[in-house]
């Protein structure tokens, strides 16, 4: 089965990967166990975003950059608005990283 | 700060992850609990840091699931000898393939368990390296993936938690060596070379010897008559200065200043040294031209305007310059011919090399469909991930609405 290794760069996927270099860095962890624990961190992550959160957001803004390269769009946004169910966000700049979803259904 | 809402989630997820990885850990061969527990806990703790989660976590929900993280299919590690249970004293053939299923004690694992330790992979690798196995190599069903563009196989432990861009793609192969060999000895087998020689062009090889002549020379001794471009500079044994190979001959006149009397030909201007010994092959440089004393492939004489966006016939009494006349639209510029178009950068790129992390707002979602009309952009995503002014809010779905 394949997975997305795209959560890997949220917050809870970075402190989970430095967690884990930590810990292979001192010798107490071996890296194949390391990278079976990432492994298992995309599943559980992408599991529960289907399953466990129900939000929808919005996303207005002004695209400054574009890109589309081995099937993963990256947007570069400015000045966006962001809407969701806990209110709104403006950010000047943010960036979006979205892989395909069929990917993971193949 | 995270909600409530997403800081349960994480927590969920972070113990489910823990839970599923147990098995690896507490087998033969693994870490241990102990391992496992201080991996949550330290993954917990830095999530706090972030504040992604909010503590203290309740564990009494964490209890509930510890207390039984029954799978309907027990796994059995099939490396180690099979240890009956009390029940039976030794395995028969009957009861490992009985004939009723029911009674069968050894179970087929579940798809997505990993029994073993993958194969090929040493036991004690050193930290910090990865002996991963390649794709192609492993019969485990995580790392085979049929087509080559799907950015998903984890090939390579890597501490760089920078995916290369947006592809996600990691490449085969282990970790190239980190240890560059040491020079090798050829390059030491050089003729030792020695800078105070002046290196001349020609010269017999009698000189190579030189530099071991007595440095006391007498420099006062200089060959009357005013020197010529050409000359080879005189051999040491007449007396003359010693030459430094860096061309410069600076130390010629504070030298001949020294001695009363000295009747020696001070050359004029250090540009035109007539000392000076050629340092470079190729044509010599005009002395207008000694800053751009780099090979230069194009003909001094015919140097042509690159810059085409003015008009400039090349007149013949431009050709010494190298360099187009100034051009006041354009910054002048000493280098090149063309303009650096220095501002030509959106600055944007650079806050995107510069940005803080923790000010980087950032989405990770999948996307279901991207279109666009003229110069108006929509998508749908899902099951995302933001982190926005220092929050994480997770989304099942979003629309976005981009105006390029």
């Amino acid at each position: 089965m394949a997975t997305f290794e795209l959560y890997r760069r949220s917050t809870i996927g970075m402190c989970l990967t430095e967690t884990l270099d930590q810990m292979v860095s001192s010798g107490v962890l071996s890296p194949e166990l390391a990278i079976q624990v990432l492994i298992q961190f995309d599943k559980s992550m992408t599991e529960a975003l289907e399953n466990e959160v129900k939000s929808k957001v919005s996303i207005k803004g002004h695209l400054h950059t574009y890109r589309f390269c081995d099937n993963v769009w990256t947007f570069i946004l400015q000045n966006a608005q962001i809407k969701s169910e806990e209110g709104q966000e403006t950010v000047e700049y943010v960036k979006i990283v979205a892989c395909d979803s069929k990917l993971l259904t193949q | 700060m995270a909600s409530t809402g997403t800081s349960n989630i994480y927590i969920h997820v972070i113990e489910d992850v823990i839970n599923k990885v147990r098995d690896e850990f507490v087998t033969d061969g693994g870490p241990g609990d102990d391992v496992l527990a201080e991996l949550q806990g330290i993954w917990e703790l830095k999530m706090m840091h972030a504040g992604a989660i909010l503590g203290p976590i309740d564990r009494s929900a964490k209890q509930k699931a510890a207390g039984g993280p029954v799978t309907p299919n027990p796994v059995h590690d099939l490396n180690v000898p099979y240890e009956g249970t009390e029940e039976y004293e030794t395995p028969t053939a009957d009861m490992l393939f009985p004939p009723t299923p029911l009674h069968t004690p050894m179970q087929t694992p579940l798809p997505g368990m990993i029994q073993t330790p993958l194969p090929g992979t040493a036991q004690t690798p050193l930290p910090g390296t990865a002996q991963t196995p390649l794709p192609g190599n492993d019969s485990s069903p995580y790392y085979s993936i049929p087509t080559g563009g799907t950015p998903i196989t984890p090939n390579e432990y890597s501490s760089n938690n920078d995916n290369g861009g947006e592809g996600q793609m990691r490449t085969g192969g282990g970790r190239p060596s980190q240890y560059m060999q040491p020079p090798s000895s050829w390059l030491s087998q050089r003729p030792p070379l020695d800078v105070n020689v002046a290196y001349v062009e020609g010269r017999e090889e009698g000189d190579k010897g030189a530099p071991n002549h007595p440095p006391t020379q007498d420099f006062f001794l200089m060959p009357s008559g005013k020197r010529k471009r050409e000359d080879i500079p005189p051999q040491y044994h007449s007396g003359g200065y010693i030459p430094q190979q860096d061309g410069a001959g600076n130390v010629l006149p504070e030298v001949l200043k020294v001695g009363p009397g000295s009747i020696a030909q001070i050359p004029v201007q250090e540009g035109s040294l007539s000392c000076r010994i050629p340092q470079l092959d190729g044509p010599i440089p005009v002395p207008y031209d000694d800053a751009r004393s780099t090979p230069n492939m194009y003909n001094y004489q015919g140097v042509i305007n690159e810059d085409y966006n003015i008009v400039n016939t090349p007149m013949p009494n431009d050709m010494q310059a190298a360099t187009p006349a100034p051009i006041p639209n354009e910054p002048v510029d000493d280098d090149d011919d063309e303009p650096l178009n220095e501002d030509d950068d959106d600055e944007l790129d650079d806050l995107e090399q510069g940005e803080d992390v923790n000010t980087a707002h950032l989405v990770l979602a999948q996307f279901d469909k991207v279109t666009r009309t003229k110069s108006r952009w929509k998508c749908t995503l899902k099951d995302g991930i933001m982190r926005v002014n220092n929050k994480d809010i997770l989304f099942n779905k979003a629309t976005g609405e981009f105006d390029f």
